[in-house]
């Protein structure tokens, strides 16, 4: 539970060295859980995986929080034709760098998490999207991959069943956008990286118009762990309506930036003091953005009693998001800040949608007007109408999380954003 | 019937025709802006311009039954988000509100074009799209008043030659992908893509690669902006100077519809008429570039070979004696005449009529079929417009070495409208031993092998019919005058805006761009006249009430049901006509 959060051991990165190696991962238990699963069918029929991993709750790791189980059994009955499971290890967003950690130290986790989802929802081919950026990662995983092709993990009748999974690696190209998940499906067919319009979802017309499921790497290095311990057990790590570890990302002015384990719903001055060895140079905290750039940024003053579960962050007005926290000292300058959020979206916008495409650019110049001191108190209410007219009226959510920071950014340190205007040699007395 | 209601109005729909709302509120000629949805393509969604506010009927789970409020009205889910009308399926019961009488979604409405304005040049002014750009028309009728937009708009490259009939504006587009869509749906060629991202981005070809699609003017058409424009047609004219008649390309034997675009007289480009019997939306690029030979290297005034091989210009006068005289002085038998698969139905039966009656056997024809130069799509092997409208009026079907045998025997060869010796049936030499005499709209070799050349109308010129590869007989209208005021023949013309609304001296009138040439059946009925012939047409309507009268298969046609029904498709294949 949240207050006992300093005795957690890690669960999906234990201290175990050179855990990447799958001798040093089965020494410690791994691919028990599939062996379980694949070696007595009857009881582990692909429904009661499903089951189990629905009970347990498991709150989608890329943002959106959504039940993965819930997720998979969405998939239609198979009907002979492939299906396929598409891994998210595109982590993208501001203050995201999560999945890395997983590929370096644990990569055989979330590959056996894969393919108890793939069993679960008669998935025969894998398909793993990673940024462009992470090339070592990626071949960090292959190598991980191909040891479990040679294993018998992977490939034609595993562990001597008749079930057969693949799993492929493929990479993106630096687009922020091909980590939205239709956008990557577009991706991996070799498209142009456009989000879909839904329906149809995924599940029933995903890759090549097959039933496809899409989850987040560190979603289903969870899987195995649920498998090995319960439901039961796994709901009761951490918060209660998002239970289970986290890797938190803790990025800026701490003294201890990096990746950290525990449970959910540590509280948030927890994370910032004595995880990451509080503010660097022992300065004030001035603000936190919880979850990615995308989630709102909470004011210090805020942040009294606050746990990193969705519930908790919710109301305070922000949301859990991917747990990567970006920590803010009282010598941040605001406007710059959401600058740099705004150029990002404007850069990253595919240029589908109109609101989006002319939306994300228009907020980014009125910001670069203020922030080089040339804004006028009129562009505030400007910036808030824009993202009013952006918010809601595209094909994916990259409008609104280009949005999101931006109202409650002003709305926030609105007394920033004016001071800087009157500044401005536009003003008028 | 399942329901809908639009604006508070009960519309039943078919289920089975699986529609979207867009189209289905256009059905009902009823408008929401769009700019990416073409009824062709694919449905990207991403204009987002159609946005409408959308709610289905509350039902209650246990009976089935509409759930009613306490006014004893149905209770209404409004769909939380504003929805994209090209991307949403009609449901029974469905409420929709449009931009008439939702406030919140005509705001919603001219957020959305403000947006595509921001990064817009507006230049309007100089734009070839102003006047049928969907864009400029839209935000007339929907868009913001003013701009808030204080700061750079985005630059992007301008004057891009795409390929050899395209240019590019990217500053103008609007990133709806119809052109994309195009090329990869439509031709298949897959040329164009999306590069870039954000507001910079724009479509272009791949590095190193030419858009030299056999189609891409097609995506100037349905370019909704300036984007795209023809390299051809650029900076000539604006559209609202010119006047639209609708036609049929000649080009190959498709008979893809068209509409031809006049100013003073001239033919200044093609574009293709919607008809989804026969090219839908498309036509190919070949086909607009025949504008030109309505306009350029025409036969003007009869021409005459006095002294060996030089021709000079004569008088209609001359020209009718000289053909009377010619045909007074041999006897029928001599005399070949040479129908032409090039020529419309009308001219060709006028023609074999005519000199029928004088005692020649039948016309001979022979098809211009080029084995391999299809496409299979809108592009056919068949190089002429009529080759089955000479077949269904019984012209004798030959081929080219019959032709050339038929000729060498001749004393008197008529030819009515084809090039024979340009697409090598003939060569000038076979004519040599005879006096040939040519009815022809433009310059050829064969005229010039001619001893009298009779100018005649073409396509842009007269109303008659052609029936295409597939056996649909369509008719084309007078887009421009002749030398000569025929008021049967002006009576069919289009008005353009300066004739509506403008004086008399608002249009342009320049007598050089008229052709002195007459329609075939008219300069018939002169010769007729001069030969003591009954033989006398005022209209190419009479030509054809008179085929229809007399041709089983062209019983129940008429031009009122091309007219209305866009070409009728005669009982005929191609193969059957043939054998």
């Amino acid at each position: 539970m949240a207050q006992d959060w300093k005795s957690f051991e890690p669960l999906l990165i234990p201290d175990i060295p050179n855990l990447e190696k799958i001798d040093v991962y089965e020494e410690n238990g791994g691919y028990d859980a599939l062996k379980e699963i694949l070696n007595d069918q009857e009881t582990w029929s692909r429904k009661s995986v499903v089951e189990e991993v629905k009970q347990a709750n498991i709150r989608g790791r890329g943002g959106a929080g959504f039940n993965a189980g819930l997720k998979w059994s969405f998939m239609p009955d198979p009907d002979g034709g492939p299906r396929y499971l598409a891994c998210n290890g595109d982590e993208s967003e501001p203050g995201t760098f999560k999945d890395r950690k997983i590929f370096e130290y644990n990569p055989h986790l979330f590959i056996e998490g894969a393919l108890i989802a793939s069993y679960a929802m008669t998935v025969d081919t894998i398909y793993v999207y990673i940024r462009g950026e992470y090339l070592s990662w990626v071949e960090m995983l292959q190598d991980a991959v191909d040891d479990a092709y040679e294993k018998g993990y992977l490939g034609d009748d595993i562990l001597g069943t008749d079930v057969s999974i693949d799993m492929e690696l493929t990479y993106g190209a630096g687009a922020y956008i091909c980590g939205e998940e239709t956008a990557m499906l577009e991706s991996l067919e070799g498209k142009r990286g456009y989000p879909r319009t839904k329906p149809p979802f995924p599940a029933q017309n995903g890759l090549w118009g097959r039933p496809t499921t899409i989850n987040n790497i560190e979603t289903l290095a969870n899987v195995p762990l649920v498998i090995n311990n319960g439901a039961d057990w796994y709901g009761d790590i951490g918060a209660e309506e998002h239970p289970g570890p986290v890797l938190y990302g803790i990025s800026g002015h701490v003294n201890r930036p990096g990746v950290y384990e525990y449970p959910t719903g540590v509280p948030v001055m927890d994370l910032i003091n004595d995880v990451a060895g509080g503010i660097r140079g022992g300065k004030d905290l001035k603000a936190i953005i919880p979850g990615g750039s995308s989630t709102p940024p909470l004011r210090a003053d805020q942040l009294d009693g606050v746990t990193m579960n969705s519930d908790s962050l919710k109301d305070v007005g922000s949301m859990m998001g991917t747990a990567g926290m970006v920590v803010m000292d009282e010598d941040t300058d605001m406007v710059e800040v959401l600058w740099r959020i705004a150029h990002f979206y404007s850069h990253e916008s595919c240029g589908q949608c109109t609101p989006c495409r002319d939306g994300t650019g228009w907020l980014e110049k009125v910001l670069k007007k203020i922030k080089d001191g040339e804004g006028e108190m009129k562009d505030l209410d400007l910036l808030l109408d824009i993202g009013n007219q952006m918010e809601g009226r595209t094909i994916c959510a990259l409008a609104d999380a280009a949005v999101w920071p931006v109202r409650h950014t002003i709305n926030r340190f609105r007394d920033e954003f004016e001071e800087r205007c009157k500044k401005s040699v536009h003003a008028v007395a | 019937m399942p329901e809908v209601f639009i604006d508070g109005k009960r519309y039943e729909y078919d289920e089975e025709k699986d529609e979207m709302l867009l189209q289905f509120i256009m059905d009902q000629g009823l408008e929401v802006p769009f700019f990416c949805y073409h009824p062709s393509m694919s449905i990207p969604a991403n204009c987002r311009q159609c946005m409408v506010k959308v709610g289905t009927p509350v039902k209650d789970r246990e009976t089935g039954e509409f759930e009613l409020d306490e006014d004893g009205e149905r209770k209404i889910r409004w769909f939380p988000k504003f929805q994209t009308s090209c991307s949403t399926r009609l449901q029974d019961g469905m409420v929709v509100l449009t931009q008439e009488s939702s406030e919140e979604v005509a705001r919603a409405q001219k957020d959305n074009l403000e947006f595509i304005l921001i990064n817009h040049p507006l230049d309007c002014p100089i734009c070839d799209q102003a006047g049928e750009c969907p864009l400029q028309i839209q935000t007339y009728k929907y868009g913001p008043e003013g701009s808030r937009f204080e700061v750079k708009k985005v630059h992007k490259p301008k004057h891009v030659d795409l390929g050899p009939r395209v240019t590019l504006d990217a500053e103008r587009c609007i990133n709806c992908t119809r052109c994309v869509r195009f090329t990869e749906e439509i031709s298949e060629t897959h040329q164009l893509t999306i590069v870039d991202r954000g507001d910079s981005n724009y479509p272009t070809t791949g590095p190193g690669e030419t858009f030299d699609d056999p189609y891409s003017l097609n995506t100037v058409d349905i370019c909704p902006v300036g984007a795209l424009t023809s390299t051809d047609f650029r900076f000539k004219a604006r559209v609202w100077e010119m006047n639209q008649t609708p036609s049929i390309d000649i080009t190959n034997g498709k008979g893809c519809n068209v509409d031809l675009w006049t100013r003073d007289n001239e033919v200044l480009r093609i574009t293709p008429r919607q008809n989804e019997e026969v090219n839908d939306y498309w036509m190919p690029d070949v086909g607009r570039t025949a504008y030109e030979r309505f306009n350029e290297n025409r036969v003007d005034r009869p021409s005459i070979k006095l002294d060996g091989d030089n021709q000079s210009n004569t008088s209609w006068n001359n020209a009718i004696e000289t053909f009377a005289e010619i045909l007074e002085a041999h006897d029928s038998s001599d005399i070949t005449i040479i129908g032409s698969p090039h020529a419309s139905v009308e001219e060709n039966y006028v023609f074999n009529k005519f000199f029928n009656l004088l005692g020649t056997s039948n016309a001979k024809f022979t098809p211009h079929i080029i084995p391999g130069s299809g496409d299979g799509f809108l592009i056919t092997d068949d190089q002429a417009p009529n080759t089955n409208g000479c077949r269904v009026i019984n012209l004798d079907e030959t081929d080219n070495d019959t032709i050339k045998a038929t000729v060498s025997g001749a004393k008197v060869v008529i030819i009515l409208s084809d090039d024979l010796i340009g697409r090598e049936v003939l060569s000038s030499s076979d004519l040599n031993d005879s006096y040939t005499i040519s009815f022809a709209t433009n310059n050829t070799d064969t005229t010039k092998a001619s001893d009298l050349v009779i100018p005649i109308t073409c396509v842009a010129e007269h109303t008659a019919s052609y029936v295409n590869v597939d056996g649909r007989i369509q008719r084309s209208y007078p887009a421009k005058e002749t030398k000569y005021t025929n008021r049967r023949l002006n009576l069919e013309m289009s008005e353009g805006r300066l004739d509506r609304f403008g004086t008399n001296f608002d249009n342009w009138v320049s007598e050089e761009n008229k052709v002195d040439c007459l329609p075939v059946w008219d300069f018939l009925n002169k010769l007729g006249d001069r030969l003591g012939l009954d033989f006398e047409y005022n209209h190419s309507r009479e030509i054809f009430s008179e085929l229809s009268d007399s041709l089983d298969i062209l019983n129940d046609v008429s031009y009122e049901r091309m007219d209305n029904e866009k070409g009728v498709q005669l009982p005929i294949k191609q193969e059957e006509v043939k054998a």
